[in-house]
């Protein structure tokens, strides 16, 4: 345990110092950020329209109007229901559309009971930041395996503790990333919008920061088992985007012609990771399970290869 | 003297490339063993076998009594210097050092004392501090060579280590092989012949992945009873056969190779002696030899006993093209 320790702890030290974790950082912090940005954006300029013909802010009105508009989208987000319901339900009176809020507890859960605007903002951070993970993970060893560096290191520890050091040395600097994206954006709402409670804000920012950190998991561990079948850094990276993306378009697109192709959600945590966010602990926790199996399975997988190879 | 490396009908092929063809000798105890064979001929794939960073198709190899499969529990008893790995770029040397030295289970300041160490060795204790891309080649194998000495490594293996390096840094290289011989075993593959000549006391020959040759500098040089001698003229077909006429000499040729002086004009013989019979010894066929030369009016300008490491590695492998003098 001390040499994966030790590996976990040196990879992250350095991973600034190395181009991936520079460019992690500055993806993760652009795409974080700006999807923090456009979402609060809307919410401040209401505000400030409130407060030049009102001569204040009325902070529950503003969350209903972030209820009323996110409601569809998040319903969509979430697959509850699809564009072509939603559509018929703006044009439906007013009374079944209420029908229709009362039959959707989660979504209920997430705007009503939960901060809605840190909710939209985890939702989309839930579904974007698997592509960009792979900006760090894909060079775990694949680099080093072609410039033979890893070489020095062969005689004086083991495959697997260079392995799974490195694996925890990547989620070690993505959680810390992403902890530092979700405490600015709690800040900034804290300070600037306050139209929810701070400790409300604090709770849920905390369970959505850890969803983000497990949901991370599978993703690096694909990105490890890419990188321990392949020599080329950027062979490695171009085959984590097209595994990543290339999974969620075929199931979707494919599922438009052939309703099984969407099964194929389940070849990653695609089909899950919305039920982090869910408010029963039968469904995040079932979720954070398929998270830590797929984990578990690449991770395996990858070793295997790796433990097997010429280096 | 015991064997600490022995390794045993190894082959391994990538594609349709068979770089080793069930390779088998020993290495002893406490020798600088020199690995020598032209481009190609399977030397940094047999050192990358030997440390576990390629897995062989057929065949094994023990180091100090451990199959290099169970690597593992070679930590600390094995190093090597690869051959063309690079180290991370964007860490100070001193780090990289270090945190080897933590893996070796050693407190920070016990990893910092050996690091400073190792590169006042190599004289290099003034850049510890600086990255890779602000060194020079020559500093980079010096580097190498550091991390290879760290610790008290039983058998060390060094591909190249003196390639690229001035002719200062490498006496320096070779210096320090020599006294680390005392308390390791030393593996060296190199082109310079005369370097492995120097440093080695026993040597293989590989070409195209086999196996040609393999024992101690001094058997290969003096084997067969033969030796270079380099003349102020050309011999004339006459004056060669009488040459060959001499009792205990089977044979006079022109050399392929310039091997005993590198004076122009003149011109290079092998002689072969057959002593078999005992009649006459060497000296005695030495001394009728070069009287005879005298008496057909020409100046021996050079004599090298045995042959160099250089003429017979041409001869087994043919690749004069190889090799950096």
């Amino acid at each position: 345990m001390r040499h994966i320790r030790l590996i976990c702890l040196h990879w992250c030290r350095h991973a600034m110092r190395s181009g991936s974790g520079l460019v992690y950082l500055m993806v993760a912090l652009v795409f974080g950020l700006s999807v923090a940005h456009i979402l609060i954006m809307p919410v401040e300029q209401l505000m400030l329209k409130q407060k030049r013909e009102l001569g204040q802010t009325d902070p529950e009105a503003v969350n209903q109007m972030i209820v009323g508009v996110g409601r569809p989208i998040a319903q969509w987000v979430l697959g509850l229901r699809s564009m072509q319901e939603i559509a018929e339900e703006s044009a439906a009176p007013p009374s079944s559309a209420e029908d229709a809020r009362a039959d959707d507890p989660w979504t209920s859960y997430l705007l009503e009971e939960k901060p809605a605007l840190l909710s939209a903002i985890l939702l989309v951070m839930l579904f974007g930041m698997p592509f960009v993970i792979s900006f760090l993970a894909f060079n775990q060893v694949s680099g080093d395996v072609q410039s033979r560096g890893l070489r020095y290191l062969l005689l004086r520890t083991e495959r697997r503790h260079i392995y799974f050091g490195r694996f925890l040395g990547v989620a070690l600097f993505s959680t810390l990333v992403m902890a530092l994206i979700v405490a600015t954006i709690v800040l900034y709402m804290t300070m600037k919008i306050r139209i929810y409670p701070g400790g409300a804000l604090l709770v849920w920012a905390a369970q959505g920061f850890a969803a983000l950190a497990i949901l991370m998991l599978p993703y690096i561990a694909l990105c490890s088992l890419i990188s321990a079948s392949v020599d080329s850094p950027f062979l490695s990276l171009v085959l984590a985007k097209v595994a990543i993306a290339g999974v969620l378009l075929v199931a979707v697109l494919g599922g438009l012609a052939w309703k099984p192709a969407k099964y194929l959600l389940y070849a990653l945590p695609w089909a899950w990771q919305c039920h982090l966010l869910h408010p029963a602990s039968s469904h995040w926790m079932a979720a954070g399970g398929a998270c830590l199996a797929y984990t578990s399975v690449f991770l395996m997988v990858g070793y295997v290869r790796f433990a097997k190879r010429d280096l | 003297m015991t064997d600490v490396v022995s390794i045993k009908g190894l082959s391994k092929q990538f594609g349709r490339i068979q770089a080793l063809r069930e390779v088998s000798f020993t290495i002893p105890a406490h020798s600088i063993f020199g690995l020598l064979g032209p481009n190609g001929a399977g030397k940094t794939t047999l050192f990358s076998i030997v440390a576990d960073f390629l897995k062989a198709d057929a065949g094994s190899v023990e180091v100090l009594g451990v199959d290099t499969r169970n690597i593992t529990q070679l930590r600390g008893r094995l190093s090597i210097l690869p051959q063309d790995a690079q180290f991370q770029r964007n860490v100070p040397i001193l780090d990289q050092l270090v945190f080897f030295r933590l893996l070796a289970d050693r407190t920070l300041s016990e990893a910092r004392e050996e690091v400073v160490q190792s590169l006042e060795m190599v004289g290099l204790q003034s850049v510890a501090k600086r990255r890779i891309g602000s060194l020079s080649h020559g500093m980079v194998k010096r580097l190498g060579i550091a991390q290879a000495f760290l610790g008290q490594p039983e058998v060390i293996l060094l591909d190249e280590p003196t390639a690229g390096l001035d002719p200062a840094n490498a006496r320096q290289i070779r210096d320090l092989i020599k006294q680390l011989q005392s308390r390791a075993t030393i593996v060296v593959s190199s082109h310079n012949l005369a370097e492995i000549q120097e440093l080695c006391d026993r040597v293989a020959i590989m070409d195209h992945g086999k196996l040609v040759l393999a024992g101690s500098v001094d058997e290969i040089t003096r084997s067969d009873r033969q030796f270079d001698l380099r003349l102020s003229r050309p011999l004339t077909e006459e004056e060669l056969a009488r040459l060959c006429d001499l009792d205990g000499v089977r044979e006079v040729r022109e050399a392929a190779v310039s091997v005993v002086g590198a004076s122009q004009g003149g011109a290079d013989y092998a002689v072969r002696l057959d002593l078999s019979d005992g009649r006459v010894d060497q000296d005695a066929v030495t001394t009728a030899l070069l009287r005879s030369v005298l008496d057909m009016g020409v100046t021996p300008r050079g004599f090298t006993e045995g042959r160099s490491l250089e003429a017979q590695f041409l001869e087994l492998t043919g690749d004069a093209g190889s090799v950096v003098a």
